[in-house]
Formats: C-alpha cells, structure tokens, sequence
C-alpha cells in the first residue's frame, strides 16, 4: 500500500520533472528557506494532494508549478520547458495555455456575474469550452448571471472551478480549495474538481491541510519544513461524495 | 463587449465617488485654463472688431486753435490715412442727486461721415438733428451711472457761456471705453460726462468758427508712426499744441491695456499651477487607487494574461476618469467664461462682446491632466505588474511598524494607542504622508494668494489717498492762473486749507529710455500732498532736485544724484536738465515731485498754478461743490472718496468674480486631497478598523484612526501652506505690476484666517462624508472576507 519512490509510475512520461528546487525569500526578518531542495515527477492524469503544516513549502512548490512565482535554484520542466530559467512571457504564455488554478479565497472578480468571470479566461485562452458548459459542468448553470456577493461560499469556488477549466487546461492547481468552506460545500467542489479535471483529462495538484481529502489521491505528499516528508501512493481511492469532516 | 471592459465600467461605476473626486480636479485645473484663456480671446476680439468698425485713431493731438485748412496739411504727411479735427471744450456739470459736480466734455461730431474716426457707436436714440443745436449725444456709461435719461436736459458753462444740452441718444465711443478722471488712475462714471453735439453748436459755444483744437490721425498699417507723429508735431506746434500721443498712451486705450494684462497675467499664473496641483494629486490618488487592486492585477496575471493587458483596464479606467474631468473642466470653463463675457460685457463698454472659447486651451489642458492621470496610474500599475502574480495576489504582508522616535518615555504616558496608530502609519510612510501633505498645503497656497489681493487694495487706498495725497478734493483749472484763483477757491463754503498745484506734462529721457509723465510743482512744507520714502516717512520738497518715484526711477534706470532730461510737452518746450533727489515709494502712478517755485522757475513763470488742493470740511460738501460749479475757468473736479469708493467699486467688480472661482476652485482642491486621501486610508484600513470595532471601541474613536491621519497632515500643511502662500503672492505681486497701480504682498490676519476657514471646512466635509463609512461597516463580512 505504501510506494515511497520520488518517482511516479514509469508507464507514462512525466509532465513535470522537479530535481533540487530551493526557494529563499528575503525578508526585513532575515532569509526564510521556504524550500530545500525537492525532487519530484508527476505524470500526466495523475491526482496529487500535497499535505503539510503552515510554511512546510507546500503553497510555494505549487506556486513555482503554476508559473506564479520562480526558484531560486533548480529545475522545473513542464513538458520540456524549463520554468525555472522561462521568460516572463514564456510564463505568461504558460499560464494562459496550460495552467488553472483555484485558490482558496476563490479570487472571483466582484464587478464580474459568474459568466463573465469565466468569461474572463475563455477571453483568452486557444481553444476553451463555452462558458455556460463550464458552468454547466460544476452545477451552476442556473447561476450563471448572478454576482459573486449573491453566490454562497460553495457556490464561489465552483464558479473559481468552471474558471479554471473552461480554458481546458493540462494541469489544475488547488490551494486549499475548501480552506473556507463547511464540509458539505467542500465535498461539492471536490466533486466538481474530479468530474471537470476526469472532462479535460487534467493533472490535479492539490495543497490543503485538511488530511481527509487525501484519500481522493493517487498520491499523497507530506511536506515539512520545505522538503518532501514522504509519498504514499493510494491504493483504495475514495469518492469526494464518501468524505466529511 | 469583451469581459475587461465590462469590469472597467462596473469598476468605474463603484469607484464613482473617488472617481468624480478626481474627475474635479482635473476639471477644475481645465476649468481655469478654459476661463482665462477663452475670455482673454473673447475681449481681444471684441476690442480689435470694435477699434476696426470706429476707426480708432493712432495718433491724438491737442491744441489751442488752427484753421480747418490745416487738416489738408496734416493729411499730406506720408503715411496718414485720415484726418479727423475736433472741436472738444470742457466744463462743470451739476447733476441732480449728485453731490459734486461732474467734468463735462462736449466734442464736435464730424460734418462728413467717412472722414470720422473715433466713431461713436449709438446705442439708443439717434443722432443730433443739424436743426437744433441744443441736442447732444451722450456717453452711454455716463447716462447708466446717474440715471439721466433721453430727454433730459442739462447744462454746462464753457468759456464763461451757460449752454444746455438737451440728451436724443446715448453712445459708446472707442475713445472713452474707460475714461480715467484726472487725478485719479480709475474711470469715475457719475463724473465724467460726454457730449458729441452738431459740430455747429460746439463752433459756436467755443467760439472757435471754422476751426479745431482737437485732432485725430489714423495712419497707414505698417508705416513709422513715431516719424509721423513728429511730423504732426511739427506741423502744429505753432498753433499752441503739445505733443501728440500714440495711442499706447490714449487714456482709455492705456487703462484697457493694463487691463488686458493683468488677466494675460492671472491666465498665465494661476491656471497652470491649478493644473499642476491637479494633476499632480491626481497622480499621486491615481496610484494608490491602483495599489488597492494589485490583486487583480496578480489574478489576471495568474490566468495568463500579459503585463500589458493586465494593465490596460487599469489604464483605461485613469484615461476614462481624467477624460470625464477634462470635458467636466471644458463645459465649466466654457459656461464660467460666458458668465465672464457677461460681466465684462457690463463694465468693458463694448457694443458687442460675445463669449468664444479658447480650443487651443482646453485641448493642451486636457491632454496634460488625461496624461498626468493615465502615467499616474501607469506607476501604480508598474508596481504591481513587476510582482510575481503569487505575491501580488497574497494579502500585502502586514507592514513592519517599528517603535519610533515618538515610542518610550513620557510619550507612552502621553499618547493613547489609537494616537499611535495614527502617528505610526504616518511615519511609515513618509513618502506618501509627505504628498497628501503638500497637496493640501497646495490648496491653501491657492487660498491665500488669490485672497490676498483684497489686502493689498486696502494698503494701496490708505496709502495713496490718506499718507500721501492727503486733500479732500482737488480743482483743475482750465488754465494757469496766479494767487487769486486759490484765494477764489479759499473762500467757497466748508473750504478748510488749500494749496496751490502746479503740474506739467513731461517727457522724461535717460538712458536711452523715453517716458512720459508729469511733473508735479508742490508748494515746500505741503501739508495736503506729502510724498513719502519707503519707510513712509515725509520726504520735504527740494528745490535743485526731484523726487522721483521708485517705479519710474526704475524704469528710467536712474537713481540719486543721477541727472535726468526732461522735456517739457507743453507751451514752449523746453528741455530742462534735473538731478534726483530723493526716490518716494507709490503703489500707482510714476509721479516726480519738485517744489513748485522751482517748477514754476524752470519754465520762466510766476507764482502760478494750476489746480488746488482743497480740504473740505465733510458736512459742507453739498455746499461747496454747488458754489464750484458757477467759479468760471475751473475745468474739473476730483474727491477722495468718491475716488476711493470708485476704486473699491471697481476692485470688486472686476476682481471679485474671479477671485470667488479662485476660492472655490482652491477650496475643490482641499475637498479632493483631503477626501481621496481619506477615502484610500478607509479602504486600505477597513479590517483594521472593523477589528478595533469588535475589540469594542466605539464609532467616534474608531473614526479618530481614520480622521486623524488626514488632520494631523492638515496641521502640518498649514505652516507650508502658509509659507507657499507668501512666495506666491509675491509672485503674483512682481507679475501684476502696472504703472496704474503696483501691490504690495502683505497678507492679513483676516485673509489668513478666511483662507483657513475654508480650508479647514474643505478638509471637515470630506472627512465628515468617509467618516460617515465607519458609521456603516458590516463587521462580519468585512472581517470575512479577505481584504
């Protein structure tokens, strides 16, 4: 049951290759060493829940992924593109092409109905889904014109879910997508992330600390203190629909 | 519509508020430009169409008495156009309801219509009928300001002879579009009385038959009107003329002038600081306006779009609000300058005189404040765009606040948390505190310097008509006459002293530098008329000297104990060479004195004079000016405070106005800092205050955090708000100076604290409509959320 190799399966070639990435931000405090040194390969399909304590690294690993911020050292190779060393217009292009991301305070535009904020990736993205199906898909279609301040919780972070992958991604990246969300609400966009991520056939990568979800994983990853702790690979994976907590 | 600029407009629409705040501004620093410049176009226009339609003159010419043959003389000169002899006599009118007499003057009409220049414009009525020689045309100013109507009649004494004018029309003549009384710099409507009768009846009453004294040239465009003019000279001097004047020196046309740039001046100082004010604010709100959304620009970032079109909607909302304020500041400009033409319509005599608007002006204004605003928002924009989009989207980590130099010791004792609060944010951010602090001393700079030209008023009258000019009312006589004529005046009803004057019109030479003048004969030891050096100190008369006034010592650049030529442009004309004395200081006028036996001396006279300063006692004006009116050979009369009230009456007139826009457009200023600033610190500050709140203060002192920030700013402002207001004004001073009148920069205790009334109600609105939002918080949601 447990697989503690860095390495995925081999079947399949890896849609990210991670060897010795650190990550040093400079504060008025002194250096915080966010992370030291990790080396990882996920490939693609895979569903991957990153769990770990308030500054383990977790967010920053996910952040340099998702193209939102840089390492300090090391290598990061999407597909044969190497993030560490890309353009800020390489990044740009990556993001716009290949990343969703979901956050935890979902980020919705306030101004913006709940088609609109999808609209707002489908705008620009190469080859999208319609908006209303993107909506469709997390169960918001009857929602689709009211704001986010008319929305729930729940509601709000599948609107951020259809946003994210309406541009058909290749990787969907989660920080702590039910960090503010009860449980029943959380369950639903869980559910809403497997169905649309199974859709458009993405890579999930998913930070939270809430050790329940994990089991909706292939595999689970603990960090701690800016390094990978362990990785277990699931071998009974759950339904979202089965978790509470 | 794409999805951008859906958000742009609902953006602009919840930031409506701020944006209107800003949008005023930029409207005001349009506003202003548009006002200044467009009724700048509007008079000189009307002036140029006016001076084109009359044909007013180049060159004006008095003399004794000359054959009407001679006109063919003087219109044979090379480069004269037109010719135009006149007979013009004058007199004392009584006026009912009016206490002194006013100067009446009665000028022959032309015979032939296409010879005339100076043509007067009739306005109502007609002209006089060849038939009746009584009839006359009248001033149309001189008519509104004592209420005599047509139809009415008056009378006049010329050369001893009683004539009676019966008014059939009223007029504008390009001649007397200001008609400053003598002896006093400002026109006095109620006293200066123009008659145009049928050149017959003005023959007759003059007893000057086939004959002018009088004469005005128009001369060819683009010949040497100064070679001319000494032609003219020639030509007349033997029948009893002075010299000719330009018409750069035409009474009227000289006050117009002066008038012309003083608002060339405050068009060229005020619009362009209250556009750099503006803009500046607006730059400076415009990027913490943007620092606010840096989130968005971080989540746009992360769902790959580009720096730049991350930017865009931001830029796009700045352009939009900078360009609402621009068309805002053109409308405002464009009305403010129609209510502009509207006033000087009333009091700038011209037959027509419609509004325009200065294109030109608004364009360039506009373009500079959109400019301003978008490169306001480009630096915040920046800021945010060069962030990694994972730390532009995380909440900005709370800022490092450190102890300081206000931490420890008694201050701990002294000051409150909540003081602290304020006193840390502010000394966090020095940058930012700095600006929003300039910006409202901005505000009062403008306050003050546009206010204190009230002050500067009241030091020229008390100056110049109660420590220098010390008469109550002064007599002209229509020619120079001996000691018998003051003795006359002495013995009028109320008479308390009288002084013998003796002034002579003057060119004055050095240097290479020609100015005309006149010099004033005063009697040594005059009690009535003292002129006074800088320190107000009584300067005594010389009689181997002249007190030359600073102003025109400056202009001569000449100073004591330098000689100077100057040539006397009446009589004989002669050159005389003076030494200066003593410099005197006048807020109006290039006055030199000498003692008037000297005068009288160098120009080979006796102990004459030609006018007389009087004291009247102030219960027997009525008396005094009744029995004036029948003392034949006296030409005019001018009263203090007549003067002194039509100075008051015209300061307010053509000041007031614009300095009331001034004041509100500061006061705007003040408002717009003060609430953007607040408003800002409320959005940045929202969860620090919804925590004190739940912590359990109460409203007011949580909008103390708020409001005292901007308070404290404010009192900080105040000193260098106060110091910018001086150097200002002075600069105001050094650009506004006229040999009319010159200001001296003093500010008052009350334009001080008027200034800072409104500065502090400017500062208190703004504070009280924020303030109101603490009021309002929804302490969950705001807590909920993430800021």
């Amino acid at each position: 049951m447990l697989d503690t190799s860095t390495n995925a399966s081999s079947h399949s070639l890896p849609i990210f290759e991670i060897r010795g990435l650190t990550k040093v931000y400079t504060t008025e405090a002194g250096e915080v060493h966010a992370l030291r040194g990790v080396d990882l390969d996920i490939v693609p399909g895979e569903m991957i829940v990153l769990l770990g304590p308030s500054g383990s690294g977790k967010s920053t690993l996910l952040n340099i992924l998702g193209g939102l911020d840089r390492a300090t050292s090391g290598a990061v190779v999407f597909k044969g593109l190497d993030l560490a060393g890309a353009s800020d217009r390489t990044l740009t292009m990556y993001r716009r092409r290949s990343v969703g991301f979901i956050f935890q305070f979902f980020n919705l535009t306030a101004s913006l109905t709940a088609l609109e904020n999808v609209r707002l990736i489908t705008d620009i993205a190469a080859s999208p889904m319609s908006a209303e199906k993107a909506l469709t898909l997390v169960g918001l279609a009857d929602r689709m014109n009211h704001f986010p301040a008319q929305l729930s919780g729940g509601q709000q972070q599948r609107v951020a879910v259809a946003r994210a992958i309406a541009k058909r991604p290749e990787v969907l990246f989660c920080d702590e997508p039910t960090g503010s969300l009860d449980s029943e609400s959380g369950v639903q966009v869980l559910e809403a992330i497997k169905i649309v991520a199974g859709e458009v056939g993405a890579t999930v990568l998913i930070v939270t600390h809430n050790a329940d979800i994990a089991s909706i994983a292939d595999r689970v990853i603990r960090f701690s203190d800016g390094r990978i702790h362990t990785i277990e690979r699931n071998t009974s994976k759950r339904e979202p629909r089965e978790l509470s907590w | 519509m794409r999805v951008l600029d859906i958000k742009l407009l609902r953006d602009l629409w919840r930031l409506k508020w701020q944006a209107l705040a800003i949008s005023v501004l930029i409207a005001v620093g349009v506003a202003v430009t548009v006002m200044a410049y467009s009724s700048q176009k509007a008079l000189s226009t009307a002036r140029e169409q006016y001076y084109r339609e009359t044909r007013f003159a180049d060159i004006f010419a008095t003399l004794k008495r000359a054959p009407l043959s001679l006109t063919r003389r003087l219109a044979a000169i090379n480069g004269v156009r037109a010719v135009d002899p006149r007979i013009i006599k004058s007199g004392l009118m009584e006026v009912r309801g009016q206490v002194r007499p006013a100067i009446a003057q009665i000028i022959s009409l032309p015979e032939r219509d296409e010879e005339a220049l100076n043509r007067i414009v009739l306005m109502a009525g007609r002209l006089p009928d060849a038939r009746q020689p009584h009839e006359a045309v009248a001033l149309k100013t001189f008519l509104d300001a004592t209420g005599l109507r047509l139809g009415d009649e008056v009378s006049t004494v010329i050369g001893g002879r009683r004539i009676t004018l019966r008014i059939v029309g009223a007029a504008l003549s390009p001649e007397y579009i200001y008609m400053p009384s003598p002896g006093s710099t400002l026109p006095d409507d109620k006293h200066q009385g123009i008659f145009w009768m049928t050149r017959a009846a003005v023959e007759e009453a003059a007893d000057l038959d086939g004959a002018f004294n009088a004469v005005a040239i128009a001369i060819t465009p683009g010949r040497n009107e100064a070679a001319i003019r000494a032609e003219v000279d020639a030509t007349l001097a033997p029948y009893g003329a002075g010299v000719a004047i330009p018409r750069a020196d035409q009474a009227s046309h000289a006050f117009l002038e002066a008038e012309f740039k003083e608002l060339k001046t405050s068009g060229a100082i005020f619009p362009p600081i209250f556009l750099i004010v503006a803009a500046g604010l607006v730059h400076l709100v415009m990027s913490r306006l943007v620092d606010v959304e840096r989130e968005q620009i971080g989540l746009l970032k992360a769902f790959g779009y580009s720096d730049f079109e991350a930017a865009v909607p931001f830029l796009r909302l700045a352009t939009l609000i900078g360009l609402g304020g621009a068309i805002m500041g053109g409308a405002l400009g464009a009305w403010l300058s129609q209510g502009i033409t509207t006033l000087y319509r009333e009091f700038m005599r011209f037959p027509e005189l419609t509004g325009d608007f200065h294109f030109a002006a608004f364009a360039i204004s506009a373009l500079l404040a959109t400019g301003l605003t978008a490169a306001g928002a480009l630096v915040a924009v920046r800021r945010a765009t060069r962030l990694n989009p994972a730390v532009a989207m995380a909440p900005p980590r709370p800022t490092t606040y450190r102890a300081g130099i206000l931490d420890g010791g008694y201050f701990d004792a002294m000051i409150d948390p909540l003081s602290r609060m304020i006193l840390r944010t502010l000394f966090r951010f020095p940058v930012r505190s700095f600006m929003t602090c300039v910006g409202l001393a901005a505000s009062l700079m403008v306050l003050l310097a546009t206010q204190f030209v009230y002050d500067s008023f009241e030091v020229v009258l008390d100056h110049s008509y109660y420590r220098i000019q010390r008469w109550s009312d002064q007599v002209g006589l229509a020619e120079v006459r001996g000691p018998s004529a003051v003795k006359n005046l002495t013995q009028l009803p109320g008479v308390l002293a009288a002084e013998p004057i003796r002034s002579i019109p003057v060119i004055f030479r050095a240097n290479g530098i020609e100015e005309r003048g006149g010099l004033i004969g005063l009697n040594p030891g005059s009690e009535l008329y003292r002129p006074r050096d800088e320190d107000g100190q009584a300067l005594p008369l010389l009689s181997d000297g002249l007190i030359l006034s600073e102003a025109l010592a400056s202009k001569l650049k000449v100073g004591i104990g330098d000689p100077l030529l100057v040539e006397v442009t009446e009589g004989e004309r002669r050159e005389l060479v003076l030494t200066v004395g003593r410099l005197s200081h006048d807020y109006s006028g290039t006055p030199a004195y000498l003692a008037r036996p000297a005068l009288n001396r160098l120009v080979s006279e006796g102990d004459v004079a030609n006018g007389v300063l009087l004291l009247v006692a102030s219960d027997a004006r009525a008396d005094f000016y009744h029995a004036l009116a029948s003392v034949p050979l006296v030409a005019g009369v001018v009263s203090r405070d007549d003067t002194v009230a039509a100075f008051r009456d015209i300061v307010t007139r053509s000041f007031s106005t614009t300095m009331v826009f001034y004041l509100g457009f500061a006061g705007a200023i003040a408002f717009g800092v003060s609430y953007n600033a607040s408003r800002i610190a409320f959005s940045e500050r929202v969860r620090d205050l919804a925590t004190l709140e739940v912590l359990g203060f109460t409203h007011a002192e949580t909008a103390f955090v708020l409001a005292g920030e901007i308070v404290v700013l404010a009192l900080a402002a105040m000193p260098l708000g106060i110091l910018g207001g001086h150097l200002l004004a002075d600069a105001i001073v050094a650009a506004y100076g006229r040999d009319e009148m010159r200001l001296p920069s003093g500010i008052s205790a009350w334009t001080h604290g008027v200034s800072l009334l409104a500065f502090a109600v400017a500062i208190g609105l703004s504070l009280i409509i924020v303030v109101r939002r603490v009021f309002d918080l929804d302490l969950v949601s705001v807590l909920k959320t993430r800021d």
